[in-house]
């Protein structure tokens, strides 16, 4: 079922990756004649004119997007967590409900494997590849980083793992999500709102401290790229929480699921 | 005879709608048992109860004497499932669909399975997406026979197969008997019921209203009794049949009574003639049904 499963799911792992990387392609053969030392100097001067709290919310006042790792540390990984969250959501709400909407949970359902090792063989297939495609758009921008100039490789290497800890936690809540419906259309809907709400929770959460409790509701607040950007290291709290919270997700998930009406 | 398959008290409720009630039957080694009833009486619920694909409200299923949980692996091996409507891997070829199954057993059925791939006429190679609905049901055959189940359900099995392969169907269910496989055969088709089943259960609107074996169904249940007599009326009145047509001092009616306490009954009256002849197994069954 693993090998059958790896396969299901590697089309739509191709396609992600593909489009994520022709995304930053595009960064890095554009970003360079953009960014001609005038244009750095007036877009430094616009800077100026933000509020602090918003150039915090996105790392601005760290970085400078002057060059293109500058502009990853600020914007850049705005969209790979973004990128690797949707994809996340997305898978995570299908896995299991696609054999649901496509009528084989009847045949799965009566083979002779537990619904708890389905959960399971799915999950182990979802960690697999959010990780692989964080590998990969990481790998290609530590390419594009190397033949762009110099760049701290151990902060970057930091950075392109921390969007793991958000996705992994957005896998296993759509993953758990979906347990409660048997319309894929309608998950779908629901793990984009989960990653578009978490993030804008996380840069509320940021502007003002009367609303930076809403942090502890977004997945995001996982995925430090201020905390990395600043100590170069990823806050080991953060890592145990998501372990956690994924592992008590996926528990969940599996009380549901074994309790789910299948057809 | 070896008790296979005990239903015992299963009620299944969709929130407050009424799948099945207090459905009881008991299956015994080697014989077909056939499942019968109109669109809605509720058949496919109790196979997805039985086989928990949907959770039972109340009841319980024993198989071999075990209860037959999701998780139990063991039983779930000796189970083949033939759904009405067969849904499978579209990506895949049949040969890949196949060797995907038998992973999950522990046996080597190559043989087997070049048998039944024989007999039904299959193309392995074949993906599953370009399949007719006829070749699809051959596939889902093939799956629920290869693992060499001790317990075959089957839900609506002939739809959508040509007369040749149907035969070939009802031979390979032959064979599984002899063998001493269980047979839950669920079916529209009445017809096949007299041809191949020993038992048959009718469920209507969430009840089981009745289990028989075949013989005692025909020979019991139903007669289209003719009788030409000057006591017509009295007859009428006094037996209060099901009249289907009356003329001539010829009376026409359906007769559920055993014929000698039929002919008890009217022994009384002045009779010039009588003719009892059987009701199909069809009628048998539409009578139920209403």
């Amino acid at each position: 079922m693993f090998c059958r499963e790896l396969k299901v799911n590697f089309k739509n792992f191709c396609i992600w990756t593909i489009v994520t990387i022709i995304l930053f392609l595009i960064v890095f053969l554009v970003y360079p004649s953009i960014m001609s030392s005038s244009q750095a100097d007036q877009i430094d001067e616009m800077m100026k004119i933000f509020p602090e709290d918003m150039l915090k919310a996105f790392n601005m006042d760290i970085s400078s997007i002057d060059n293109v790792y500058g502009w990853l540390k600020s914007e850049g990984f705005v969209f790979i967590l973004l990128i690797i969250g949707c994809y996340s959501g997305i898978l995570g709400s299908n896995i299991l409900l696609k054999e649901e909407s496509d009528g084989t949970i009847e045949y799965l359902g009566t083979l002779p494997i537990k619904r708890a090792n389905i959960v399971l063989t799915k999950s182990i297939i979802g960690v697999f590849y959010i990780t692989i495609i964080t590998a990969i758009i990481g790998i290609f921008n530590f390419i594009g980083l190397e033949l762009s100039g110099s760049f701290d490789e151990k902060q970057f290497i930091l950075l392109s793992i921390t969007p793991l800890l958000s996705s992994y936690i957005i896998f296993f809540v759509c993953l758990f999500l979906s347990t409660f419906t048997n319309k894929t259309q309608k998950m779908l809907g629901i793990s984009l709102g989960v990653v578009f709400v978490s993030y804008l929770l996380n840069t509320l959460s940021s502007l003002a401290e009367e609303v930076e409790f809403l942090k502890y509701f977004s997945a995001f607040t996982l995925s430090d790229i201020r905390n990395v950007i600043i100590n170069t290291s990823i806050d080991l709290k953060m890592v145990i929480a998501s372990i956690i919270g994924s592992f008590i997700f996926l528990i969940l998930t599996t009380i549901r699921y074994n309790k789910k009406e299948l057809v | 005879m070896e008790k296979i398959l005990e239903v015992k008290n299963l009620t299944k409720y969709y929130k407050d709608v009424l799948g099945v009630k207090n459905i009881n039957f008991e299956l015994y080694r080697g014989e077909i048992f056939g499942f019968i009833g109109p669109n809605g009486a509720g058949k496919s619920t109790t196979i997805r109860s039985i086989l928990n694909l949907i959770n039972k409200t109340s009841g319980e299923v024993l198989f071999k004497g075990k209860q037959l949980t999701k998780d139990n692996l063991e039983l779930k091996k000796l189970i083949g499932y033939l759904p009405s409507e067969v849904r499978l891997y579209e990506d895949l070829t049949v040969k890949d669909l196949i060797d995907f199954h038998l992973k999950f057993f522990d046996k080597d059925f190559s043989k087997r399975r070049e048998e039944l791939v024989k007999r039904l006429k299959l193309d392995e190679n074949k993906k599953i997406e370009d399949l007719s609905l006829g070749n699809l049901k051959k596939v889902g055959i093939v799956l629920a026979f290869v693992h060499g189940p001790q317990l075959l359900i089957l839900d609506e099995p002939t739809s959508g197969l040509d007369p040749l392969i149907q035969q070939e169907f009802y031979n390979l269910l032959l064979e599984e008997k002899e063998k001493g496989t269980t047979i839950f055969y669920s079916t529209h088709v009445l017809s096949e019921i007299s041809k191949i089943c020993d038992r048959v259960g009718i469920i209507k609107s969430g009840n089981l209203i009745k289990i028989e074996p075949i013989k005692d169904l025909i020979d019991k249940s139903l007669t289209y009794v003719t009788i030409t007599s000057k006591d017509c009326e009295k007859i009428i009145n006094d037996l209060k049949l099901d009249i289907k047509d009356y003329k001539d001092n010829t009376i026409s009616f359906k007769n559920f009574m055993e014929s000698n306490e039929l002919l008890k009954a009217i022994v009384k009256y002045d009779i010039d003639k009588i003719y009892i002849e059987p009701a199909s197994i069809e009628d048998v069954f539409m009578h139920y049904y209403k």
